[in-house]
């Protein structure tokens, strides 16, 4: 901590170093993990691991979400630099907001916590590092920040006093090491009515409510799964909870897995779609499953084909285009709660869902699906991930080229939405409730929305033909297929889409999962 | 620490019994949603700029559960009333802006809209009492030339 890194990171391959890169005004961010060597020397491996996924699930995705681009991380720490001041210190709240809720169930001294420091200076950019006096300052003043806490200079405090609706505490002058003139130095409070209290004895008091709380949760949880007759449950299977902190005793349910039987069949045959050329190598899961084995998701082969993708029934479906899909399987059903608590067991997947084993997981972000695709991936060394939105398209539409998937009329009991007739409006109690597709697909199109692997673009202008997920652009929004059980019959339509942001949890959404063979 | 305060707040949010959550955090009296663009009656052409004002409350991520803060929501030719007891619907009426954004750009039909914002919780659901701007009127009119 404390050193200066505004050294170059040896990168051969340079042009010579004499063209000066550009001289601008930015904000910006130093963030650095505290007890980082203490970390290490604990366990290195599994605190290199965390450390990268912190800063690919939460720190890359907040900065790109604020308008800012990371110049680069070093071993234990990154810098960032912002345009705006406001959307800095926005970041910077945002990161370490979500750190709180990831330590939350770790021991304290497993915690990994960044200092995070901001101040706004004339720098030079450069493609991989910045350089500059304002950055020796962020660092500066990074060091002296508290784990956990964001720090910022005077002059960042002075673009957002009245923008930024926090609590600031002034820390008045510092001295730092290196840098002439003192800095001033002021500590963010994101609760603005947290100014001025006194912080030890609500420290000692908060621990011990939280303590109080979460064992309530936990006795909470227990009773609910213990004493609620199996077939009850369902009922109360809304609102899954988001919080990371919820507790692990809700882990172990003692309820039978009604799915269970269904998912350890060796290869369902691929219905429909049969005589596929390539056919999804069995799971062959030994009948009896061990405490250790993956409950995979029931997949379905889809052959490859030729199809006109879009619709002119409304402007995002447009235009109308030929994509060539190779042959790929995806899910039977979105995937459920009792698969995604699997992930959330293995602390794989960022909260534990409520509801009933077979009803389809939601309220998850894209960036939450992505986790699931990638421990299943992981956990099966196959290759899971989520499908394209060419996929799922292909996929939904089961080889008609119709309205939806069964005619152009509506009729009632083929999908769950609003309008789709009795029943059909509720949130979904169980995953293949309504009848399967020409693919044997089911729930392709209302109940839960499902994510995709694409960007979200507001129409198909620049769409690849190749059936492959659209990465480029701006991906702060992905795309969502199907429609759920709160939208009326117009998204229950194949070609129906609609984008979401990336990172933004919403109880109506899930995903379903796809193989490459 | 404030933070775990945070964490206090949120893990006695996640206490309250399921299907009965009494949802609908309370609002300051004072805070106030607004539009900064268009105007009530404004007329536009093509793709145009919606900036959100907001007063006496704080933007922030949808997920995130800090105090007099919330995220914005617009609502495009929407009759229906607001539900307090259910989240915002989320359809292509109604727009998210869970990341902290406070303006749009929207391309909408020629023609006559209406648009309103309505301000999420953590749980994109409304505030107690509602924090919602004035319903506007703008006019689309038909582009210059036809493609």
């Amino acid at each position: 901590m404390g050193e200066i890194r505004n050294f170059r990171s040896g990168n051969n391959g340079d042009p010579p170093s004499h063209s000066v890169g550009p001289r601008r005004l930015a904000a910006i961010i130093v963030g650095d993990i505290a007890s980082y060597s203490r970390l290490m020397q604990a366990d290195e491996e599994g605190t290199h691991v965390r450390v990268k996924r912190i800063e690919r699930d939460l720190i890359q995705p907040s900065i790109v979400e604020h308008h800012g681009s990371l110049v680069k991380t070093t071993g234990d720490g990154f810098i960032a630099i912002f345009d705006s001041p406001v959307e800095a210190v926005r970041c910077s709240i945002v990161i370490q907001q979500n750190l709180i809720g990831r330590n939350a169930s770790l021991p304290k001294d497993t915690r990994i916590e960044y200092r995070i420091g901001v101040n706004l200076g004339d720098v030079i950019v450069e493609p991989d590092d910045v350089y500059g006096d304002g950055v020796n300052i962020a660092t500066r003043i990074e060091g002296i920040a508290e784990p956990g806490q964001v720090f910022i200079s005077g002059a960042i405090y002075e673009q957002i006093k009245h923008k930024v609706v926090c609590g600031y505490e002034s820390l008045g002058d510092r001295k730092v090491k290196n840098i002439t003139d003192p800095v001033r130095v002021y500590k963010v409070l994101p609760d603005a009515d947290a100014v001025g209290r006194t912080r030890g004895r609500r420290e000692n008091a908060l621990i011990f409510l939280l303590g109080i709380t979460l064992s309530v949760m936990a006795a909470g949880v227990l009773w609910y799964l213990l004493a609620q007759a199996p077939g009850r449950v369902g009922e109360q299977a809304t609102g899954p909870t988001a919080s990371p902190a919820a507790s692990p005793a809700a882990l172990p349910s003692p309820q039978p897995p009604p799915r269970e039987a269904a998912s350890q069949t060796p290869q369902p045959s691929p219905s429909a779609a049969s005589s596929s050329p390539s056919p999804a190598p069995a799971p062959s899961q030994s009948a009896v499953q061990s405490a250790t084995a993956v409950r995979e998701p029931e997949m379905v082969a889809i052959r490859g084909g030729s199809f006109a993708m879009g619709s002119n029934d409304d402007p995002t479906e447009r235009p109308v285009h030929q994509v060539t899909v190779k042959p790929f399987s995806i899910g039977k059903y979105p995937v459920t709660v009792q698969e995604w608590n699997e992930c959330a067991a293995a602390k794989a997947c960022g909260f534990t869902a409520v509801g009933k084993d077979d009803a389809p997981v939601s309220n998850v972000s894209w960036t939450d699906a992505q986790q699931y695709a990638a421990y299943l991936a992981q956990a099966t060394k196959k290759a899971y991930r989520l499908p394209s939105e060419a996929e799922w398209e292909y996929a939904a539409r089961g080889g008609t080229q119709t309205k939806y998937w069964w005619g152009d009329k509506l009729q009632p009991g083929m999908a769950g939405c609003k309008d789709c007739g009795d029943l059909a409006a509720e949130q979904p109690a169980k995953v293949g409730s309504f009848r399967s597709n020409p693919f044997g697909l089911h729930d392709m199109g209302g109940g839960v929305d499902q994510w995709v692997e694409d960007c979200w673009h507001k129409t198909y202008q620049g769409a690849p033909a190749d059936g492959s997920a659209w990465s480029s652009g701006d991906c702060g929004a992905h795309v969502l297929r199907s429609g759920s059980w709160k939208n009326d019959s117009r998204y229950v339509r194949p070609s129906n889409r609609d984008g979401y942001d990336t990172n933004v949890r919403y109880p109506t959404h899930g995903f379903r999962v796809a193989l490459s063979p | 620490m404030q933070i775990l305060r945070c964490v206090a707040l949120a893990a006695a949010l996640a206490l309250l019994p399921g299907a009965a959550f009494s949802q609908g955090k309370a609002a300051p009296k004072d805070a106030k949603l607004y539009f900064i663009t268009p105007h009530d009656g404004q007329k536009v052409r093509g793709g145009f700029w919606i900036r959100f004002g907001l007063r006496n409350m704080g933007v922030t991520h949808a997920g995130d559960e800090y105090q007099n803060a919330g995220h914005h929501h617009l609502l495009i030719d929407v009759n229906d009333p607001i539900d307090p007891k259910e989240p915002i619907l989320q359809d292509k009426s109604h727009l998210h802006f869970g990341a902290g954004q406070t303006e749009t750009l929207l391309e909408l039909p020629p023609g006559t809209h209406t648009l309103q914002l309505v301000l999420g919780d953590a749980k994109h659901y409304p505030f107690e009492p509602p924090i919602v701007s004035e319903k506007i009127t703008i006019r689309v009119r038909q582009p210059v030339t036809a493609k």
